[in-house]
């Protein structure tokens, strides 16, 4: 739980309407560009653990096809699907915001 | 032996060649007890607490490398075949309203904002989310750090942070005042803007080699305004060792932050949560006064308040170095998309002060403040522009 007893330093802040954005003329377009490139994202993230898993796995004789024919227990599936579902919550959330400001729209403050 | 003075007095871009090979251990520094380093570091920089998130921001690197190269150059093509279609050129003479209506409704321009700005979005997003997914240890850490040395850090939770420096400058969540990880935010999430070129602070050490310092070469105090986390001011450090040096800005979660850096490299330098028109420093403190890309973020009426400040603080004969955009004199030609480009950082990258910025001559408003000004100098990083000021003895 968050210590609230001490000072954070922080003050208010004005925030930027950037998220309001529409630059691709509909706003589900716009969110799917965002979508997809956090999609790209955790697929690296992926992909980049992939390569130091298997680089110290194969240091320690854990070979391939021992990897291939791996079988979860019902912890591990119950476990890898809650991370599952907060993944795609993560990645596909942007496409449920919406926005009306169009690339020309002028700036509400200064 | 390499220790941490001898790799960091080297010149840049020769101490960049080794930080790629660095161990995970730093070099040269003590070990803290309260230092929160999970997974090491590569020379100065702590690598970030998690594997997926560093995956992460190498993505959102790599993204935007392409996004402002080839994206951009698709734009740019595009633009010159919006401009034909009008009987345009990059030589025309549009007003601002024109060139919006004219890329208002393109696909490929949209797509060219679109990639950039959902990419900074999500850098920033994924490196906030995950330092207020573990606030107690990093706050903690923060804690531990404010009471900790070498150098200092004054906090004024008292000041009254002005209206102007509460945007959320390059769209960073909370701005510079608004988060209390904003120093951790802003030092990761610019490593992307820096396109994993400035992993060990080599940018700011490149800009310190090439600050010119007084006439009479006396450096014995230096001054850093609008410091943010410090890189540039430990960069001051390192090559004035012997200099005090201090980094000023309105932000507490910044100097907070880069205090805690200025502890973890063993920088004896003093960080102040001050506002740069109103630095509380003594007349005629300072031998030396440098800025890094400060001044477009301010309003041209504190400009002229902070060069007023930097005249009144620097002794008979010191030096002010301010690194920024150019402007003025020094501008490059306005052409169309160039209008364009400048636009959409004000517009959406949120950098407020920008327009004003660059509507005067920044050169001319330090001369016009009693500044000896030489703008023949050279730039201390390609791109901003070339300002040398003294003030008479």
């Amino acid at each position: 739980m968050a210590n609230t007893d001490k000072p954070i330093h922080a003050s208010d802040f004005i925030k930027s309407d950037a998220d309001q954005a529409v630059l691709l003329g509909n706003p589900v377009l716009d969110n799917m560009m965002t979508a997809l490139i956090s999609l790209g994202s955790e697929v690296w993230s992926t992909r980049r653990r992939m390569k130091v898993l298997e680089s110290l796995l194969a240091e320690q004789g854990v070979t391939p096809e021992m990897i291939e024919t791996y079988m979860p227990s019902d912890a591990q599936n119950s476990e890898w699907q809650k991370e599952r579902d907060a993944f795609i919550r993560r990645t596909f959330g942007a496409l449920g915001r919406s926005g009306n400001k169009s690339l020309g729209a002028e700036m509400e403050h200064s | 032996m390499l220790n941490r003075r001898t790799l960091f007095g080297l010149p840049a871009a020769i101490g960049a060649l080794f930080s790629g090979t660095l161990s995970a251990k730093k070099i040269g520094k003590p070990t803290l007890d309260f230092d929160v380093e999970p997974r090491g570091s590569i020379g100065r920089m702590e690598r970030l607490p998690s594997l997926d998130l560093e995956s992460q921001q190498d993505f959102l690197t790599g993204f935007r490398v392409w996004a402002n190269s080839e994206m951009r150059r698709a734009a740019g093509i595009r633009f010159g075949e919006l401009l034909r279609e009008r009987g345009l050129t990059q030589k025309s003479d549009m007003s601002l309203a024109e060139v919006i209506d004219m890329v208002e409704d393109d696909p490929v321009i949209g797509t060219s904002v679109r990639t950039w700005l959902s990419g900074q979005q999500l850098t920033w997003q994924t490196v906030q989310d995950e330092f207020h997914n573990h606030e107690d240890t990093y706050r903690g850490e923060l804690d531990a750090a404010d009471r900790a040395g070498p150098g200092s850090v004054e906090l004024n939770p008292e000041l009254a942070i002005p209206e102007y420096a509460k945007h959320e400058i390059h769209i960073q969540p909370g701005g510079y005042v608004g988060d209390e990880f904003a120093g951790y935010i802003n030092h990761y999430g610019v490593n992307a803007f820096y396109q994993g070129r400035n992993y060990q602070d080599e940018v700011q050490a490149a800009i310190v080699e090439k600050v010119l310092p007084p006439p009479d070469g006396k450096v014995k105090r230096i001054l850093d305004l609008g410091c943010a986390t410090g890189r540039l001011t430990f960069a001051l450090k390192e090559r004035f060792p012997d200099a005090e040096v201090w980094g000023i800005d309105v932000g507490a979660p910044m100097v907070r932050y880069a205090h805690l850096r200025g502890v973890d490299l063993g920088l004896d330098v003093h960080f102040a949560q001050r506002l740069a028109e109103d630095t509380q420093f003594p007349d005629n403190h300072f031998d030396m006064v440098v800025s890094y890309i400060l001044f477009h973020e301010v309003p041209q009426e504190i400009t002229q308040k902070i060069v007023a400040e930097t005249h009144r603080i620097l002794r008979p004969g010191g030096a002010f170095f301010p690194v920024d955009f150019k402007t003025g004199k020094q501008e490059p030609a306005m052409t169309p998309y160039r209008q364009f480009s400048l636009w959409w950082d004000h517009r959406w990258n949120n950098e407020v002060w920008r327009p004003e910025y660059s509507s005067k001559d920044f050169g001319d408003t330090i001369a016009a403040a009693g500044f000896n000004v030489d703008e023949t100098i050279e730039s201390a990083r390609r791109g901003h522009g070339s300002i040398y000021a003294v003030k008479p003895i």
